[in-house]
């Protein structure tokens, strides 16, 4: 289906005006930075002085000024040109809305935890109107739209709750709070509320949809200028040394507020440099010098501990161990298309042999493997574990496979409770676990202790977060060597259609089996590493769905919000599961639920992921392309016979 | 081994539970191939509605009137929950990858845990279920918990009900056809759309009664009872071959024996003695799945269980 | 052309029931060195089944099916590293994969290379990688897909996706190619294009046995043709005796005196 396209302003504005007022707004938001925004230091980070901007001022900045570049860029200006390859304005609206989204983020934040818009100082009001008159300028703008598109209405039956929550509260509200019915009328009518909010909400935006209109026109790019493949190599080393900063910015901020506008910038950034086609530029130039780029992605990786203090290495610590496990699931989910849902416990498995042989104090068996040994026997007896489960349940349909290992995950855990050595032998400890493992010392490197690297300090977390680094790079390794290889090939060519695949010489079982276990392998390597790095090894650290990551649905997400099939999706996909609950803390109590209710809606809406493979895709969005024409067997049959 | 009928009973008892939830999986599976990862949490909340019926009821209303009161209101909120999450999760996805649908039920599976756990007053740990009052009957060496003959009663009449349904009705006879060939039935003119939201349904509506029986058997309900109820249900569905309504029961009771006799007996094999007790019992449970699915993966009553060429 | 060795695949008394009903009922035939051979028959007369015991996808009741002397082993992959290669009747390639992949998928028995000889590319893999991508690369340039070697293959067009589909079953050097209604859904310009490959196949050393509805093309193809009927094998021979079978006239006719239909086989001269 070829969708028509126009390249029209959305409000009509003379062109000179409509420029003038982006670039005016542009200016607005990053100049109020420089302004006080509210009198008092209560809020969060303190953003009552002139002329030095913190926190979400600084964010302001950096979304007035990637607008003005992209309203220049789009325009021809001689040297941002590079900036805007595709000349498309989409990419000057992203950005505005990006700005107008941190300044209406920021303004409300302030105003509802001080109480009223009287909260706002002059640079406030600098910031909203310049965040409002951007977006204007912006839809004046000769933008990418589609021609039509069609005004989308939801099931009728759905706005029945509209009247239905007044009726609820109404209820709710008449039935004596002594009975003990009443809470839950309450909470009924509150769940009526918010489903009626969502009802609205999701018809508003179908709404704007049809009448933004907002699409892609393929025009011709210019081609890009012939650089010095060295001058390319240091833009690989340039764009990763900033993408490096805007991560270790996400992980370093100390609010919540801070964390939301960040999210927020980042998401309208992402999508005005895509819009631009930068993005698509940075791609070819990855694809151009890919163990360049694989050596920046881990240079820059690798440079984290050193940019920042103990408390973040911590937290990158998790996140890496976290991402590198949801990139071992991905081989066994988006490579050869099995659904593991007790993919946790192959970490569990791992990180306990590791504990028992580790020498804690706790460990009935009172040896003290090195290390490399540790690892091995981690690895080995997970991998034990995968063929167990895998053998009897691999030979049948995926769904079995889904459910036993749903299972495995509980009864791991239940298991590693029960070995206490009353309700059976001890070997665990029970529910309180393997205390005490000792720190990892390995050539005389102490683990535990801090050592000036290059003249900067790395404590703990730091050390530590540089050997998972190891495991990670082992991962992405396997990952894209195997991916891309015979063995890959054929666990694409099952997941794609096993009975084509076994036509094709290829053994269904066997494969499945190995991409199972080498899966469950590589998380008990994982598991090894943070054995150590938590000190304690518990069974509630391995469960299936938990407010805090890693457990197997987290890790499902991961993969699934990510993009399956590939290598940067899950990882960050990982990144951003990590964070959002442990920066946004108010969110605790809901998170879970969000949590649920975004699968289901990702699922509608893009099954492919965030960052979809291409393949993956295509693969998911199967239903919408034209079949193709089907060998009927009984018309051609009639037709040919004769023919 | 003197109390061998006690152990079989208990087993029966907890097996005909098993079985009423291990319908639901069944019949969907059955018409649409696909594994409801989500009806365990189908049961909790048919469990929540009962109770809450139950709250409603003014204090002092004797358990006889207010059974089926609480019996009608946890079929309502299971099914329309069912039928609701058919119709807004599954039904597009139908002709989507098959690892579509699959998340979306345990995304379905956790939302459902987590609205309950969030917003059911007190629900975030476990609420008190009324049991029924009096002392245990005694039958020989045998006991019964009074809160058992719900059970007891409910489970063979419900079974009767669904055959009774399956074999003469004409949307019972339409439902086993879809489940033979949905495209073949769609041409014979059985809305198969219809007969997935009955299948649904039905498997929900049974979900509530073993959920009231749950709750009365243990005297509570909480916001996870629904997750190990159901990974037990399934592995008597798959026991009893998976898409056989009869086989579902079936494997519901065996599985229930398989568990009380390995809580009971195992502790006395030699080298076994540690492993004993409830705290195993689900072990033993997941042990059992495996071993099913590796000697006879099609189950009891199941036929060839093989992806159609 | 006429078989003077031992055949190579050799097809006695199969009978395949599926409970009560027999769905191919003691059928043998044979497939020389180097024969094109058709198989035809009426909806439902049990081709299918046939071939799915041929392809290890069904293990036959009754009878032996013999390939070079031994008998198949009952795993469709294991038929296909024996040497005997299939395409489907509903083309089943590997939708997202590109052209290229789809026949290195297909070179799967032929190659070696696990999964630590993968991670480790040591000079053999690349070695291996290299040869098999060369051996793709020459049978894209066979089937005339060579232009197209990146393309996704859900992107190619209807002629092309069954060209790539031999030219995958290809990849796996086999002795035997079972082409299941390879013109199904062809206009007569892709049949006779599909004819000509069938025929640049054989003459690469490759027998072929080949299920049609196209009696056209199965006669101008074959150098002998057995006809289904209801699961029995009730007439085999060149054209000639095909056609001129009372038996075939009235399977495809439903009775012998209303040849008036114009699809009668008679008029496919």
């Amino acid at each position: 289906m070829t969708t028509r396209t126009e390249t029209t302003p959305v409000i009509p504005l003379p062109a000179t005006a409509a420029t003038t007022l982006t670039g005016l707004g542009a200016l607005a938001v990053a100049a109020s930075a420089a302004m006080s925004w509210t009198w008092t230091s209560d809020f969060p980070g303190d953003l009552t002085y002139y002329g030095s901007p913190v926190g979400l001022q600084w964010l302001a900045v950096a979304a007035g000024v990637l607008t003005l570049a992209l309203l220049l860029a789009t325009l021809g200006t001689p040297g941002l040109r590079w900036a805007a390859p595709t000349r498309s304005n989409n990419a000057v609206l992203y950005a505005a809305t990006g700005a107008l989204a941190v300044a209406a983020y920021s303004v409300t934040s302030i105003s509802t935890e001080l109480g009223g818009l009287a909260n706002l100082e002059p640079g406030g009001w600098v910031l909203a109107g310049g965040g409002l008159l951007g977006v204007l300028g912006a839809l004046g703008l000769p933008l990418d739209r589609r021609t039509h598109v069609p005004l989308r209405i939801l099931d009728k039956r759905l706005f029945l709750l509209l009247p239905a929550a007044p009726v609820g509260w109404i209820a709710a509200h008449a039935i004596p709070g002594d009975k003990p019915v009443a809470p839950v009328m309450t909470a009924l009518s509150g769940a009526l509320a918010i489903a009626a909010g969502a009802v609205l909400l999701l018809q508003l935006g179908h709404l704007a949809n049809s009448q933004l209109r907002l699409g892609k026109v393929d025009r011709p790019l210019p081609a890009p200028r012939e650089l010095p493949s060295w001058v390319e190599v240091l833009l690989i080393v340039a764009a990763f040394g900033v993408g490096s900063y805007a991560i270790t910015f996400g992980i370093d901020t100390d609010y919540g507020e801070l964390f939301i506008g960040y999210l927020l910038l980042i998401a309208f950034m992402i999508a005005a440099l895509a819009g631009s086609g930068l993005l698509g530029r940075l791609r070819a130039l990855t694809l151009k010098y890919r163990p360049v780029t694989t050596g920046a992605a881990f240079a820059a990786a690798a440079s984290f501990p050193f940019q920042t203090g103990e408390q973040y290495a911590s937290v990158a610590t998790n996140i890496l161990i976290f991402a590198t496990v949801a990139l071992g699931l991905n081989i066994v989910v988006g490579l050869a298309g099995l659904l593991d849902l007790g993919y946790v416990a192959f970490l569990g498995v791992g990180a306990y042999a590791a504990a028992l042989v580790s020498g804690s104090p706790a460990s009935p068996i009172h040896v003290q493997l090195p290390f490399w040994a540790a690892v091995i026997v981690g690895a080995a007896v997970s991998m034990v574990f995968g063929v167990v489960i895998g053998a009897p349940t691999l030979r049948l349909r995926g769904d079995y496979l889904a459910i036993v290992t749903l299972g495995f995950g509980e009864i791991f855990r239940i298991t590693m409770q029960n070995l206490n050595g009353t309700t059976g032998p001890n070997v665990t400890n029970g529910s309180n676990g393997i205390p005490r493992i000792p720190e990892l010392n390995i050539l005389g490197f102490d683990f535990s202790q801090t050592h000036a690297l290059g003249g900067i300090q790395i404590g703990r977390f730091g050390n530590y977060y540089l050997l998972m680094l190891l495991v990670t790079a082992l991962v992405v390794l396997v990952f894209a060597r195997v991916g891309n290889s015979r063995i890959g090939r054929a666990w694409i060519a099952i997941r794609e259609d096993e009975t084509a695949a076994e036509a094709m010489g290829i053994n269904g079982f066997r494969l499945k089996l190995l991409a199972f276990a080498l899966g469950a392998c590589l998380a008990g390597v994982a598991g090894t590493v943070q054995a150590h790095v938590t000190y304690t090894v518990t069974p509630d650290q391995y469960t299936f769905a938990d407010a805090l990551p890693p457990n197997s649905a987290f890790l499902l997400a991961a993969v699934i919000l990510g993009g399956m099939g590939t290598i940067s999706g899950p990882l960050a996909g990982a990144t951003l599961l990590f964070l959002i609950p442990k920066k946004l803390e108010f969110l605790s109590d809901y998170q879970l639920l969000v949590f649920g209710a975004a699968l289901i809606v990702l699922m509608r809406v893009r099954p492919e992921g965030l960052i979809p493979n291409r393949r993956r895709q295509l693969e998911f969005h199967e239903a919408d392309e034209p079949a193709p024409p089907a060998a009927d067997d009984d018309t051609t049959a009639l037709t040919k016979a004769g023919a | 081994m003197h109390d061998l009928p006690q152990q079989l009973a208990n087993g029966l008892i907890l097996g005909a539970l098993y079985g009423l939830v291990a319908i639901g999986y069944t019949m969907v599976y059955g018409i649409v191939q696909l594994i409801n990862f989500a009806h365990g949490e189908i049961v909790m909340v048919g469990g929540f509605g009962a109770l809450t019926a139950y709250l409603a009821l003014p204090g002092g209303t004797t358990l006889w009137l207010a059974l089926p009161l609480m019996l009608i209101a946890g079929i309502l909120v299971s099914t329309l929950t069912a039928v609701a999450a058919e119709r807004f999760a599954y039904r597009p996805l139908r002709n989507a990858p098959r690892l579509a649908p699959l998340i979306t039920a345990i995304g379905l599976s956790i939302f459902l845990q987590q609205l309950v756990f969030s917003f059911y007053p007190d629900a975030k740990k476990a609420r008190v279920f009324p049991k029924i009052p009096g002392d245990p009957f005694s039958l020989g060496s045998v006991t019964v918990q009074r809160s058992d003959l719900f059970l007891i009663i409910a489970a063979p009449l419900c079974m009767l009900a669904l055959g009774w349904f399956v074999t003469r009705t004409r949307s019972g006879r339409a439902m086993q056809a879809t489940s033979q060939d949905p495209d073949t039935a769609k041409l014979m003119g059985i809305d198969t759309d219809r007969i997935i939201v009955m299948a649904f349904a039905i498997g929900a509506a049974f979900a509530a009664v073993a959920a009231v029986a749950y709750g009365l058997r243990s005297g509570q309900v909480d916001f996870r009872m629904g997750f190990i109820l159901g990974l037990k249900a399934f592995t008597a569905a798959v026991l009893g071959g998976i898409g056989n309504i009869y086989g579902a029961m079936l494997g519901g009771l065996a599985l229930g024996l398989a568990e009380a006799l390995a809580t009971g007996y195992i502790q006395h094999l030699p080298g076994m003695h540690l492993f004993g007790g409830g705290a195993w019992k689900d072990v033993w449970a997941f042990v059992l799945l495996i071993l099913v699915l590796l000697v006879r993966p099609q189950g009891l009553l199941g036929e060839r269980v093989a992806d159609r060429a | 052309m006429t078989t003077t060795t031992a055949p190579l695949l050799d097809v006695t008394g199969v009978t395949m029931r599926f409970g009560g009903l027999t769905a191919v009922n003691d059928v043998s035939l044979t497939v020389g060195e180097g024969e094109i051979i058709g198989l035809i028959g009426p909806n439902g007369a049990g081709k299918t089944t046939f071939f799915n015991c041929l392809t290890g996808l069904y293990v036959p009741t009754e009878g032996a099916v013999r390939y070079r002397g031994t008998v198949l082993p009952p795993k469709p992959h294991l038929v296909t590293q024996a040497g005997i290669a299939r395409t489907f009747q509903n083309i089943r390639l590997f939708a997202n994969m590109t052209v290229l992949e789809n026949v290195l998928v297909g070179r799967h028995t032929r190659t070696r290379e696990g999964i630590f000889s993968a991670i480790l590319r040591l000079p053999r893999y690349h070695h291996a990688e290299a040869e098999s991508r060369e051996k793709a690369m020459e049978l894209l340039a066979f089937t005339g897909l060579a232009h197209k070697a990146d393309h996704l293959a859900r992107n190619l067009p209807y002629g092309e996706q069954r060209k790539l589909e031999i030219a995958r079953a290809l990849a796996s050097d086999p002795g035997l190619l079972l082409l299941d209604e390879p013109t199904a859904g062809m206009n007569p310009q892709e049949t006779r294009a599909a004819e000509e490959l069938v025929f640049a196949i054989r003459d690469q050393g490759v027998s072929v046995l080949v299920i049609e509805h196209d009696m056209r093309f199965i006669f101008n193809l074959c150098d002998r043709t057995a006809v289904l009927v209801q699961g029995q094998k009730i007439v085999e021979g060149d054209r000639a005796t095909v056609q001129n079978d009372e038996r075939v006239i009235s399977a495809y006719l439903g009775a012998p005196l209303e040849s008036t239909t114009p699809a009668a086989p008679e008029d496919t001269q």
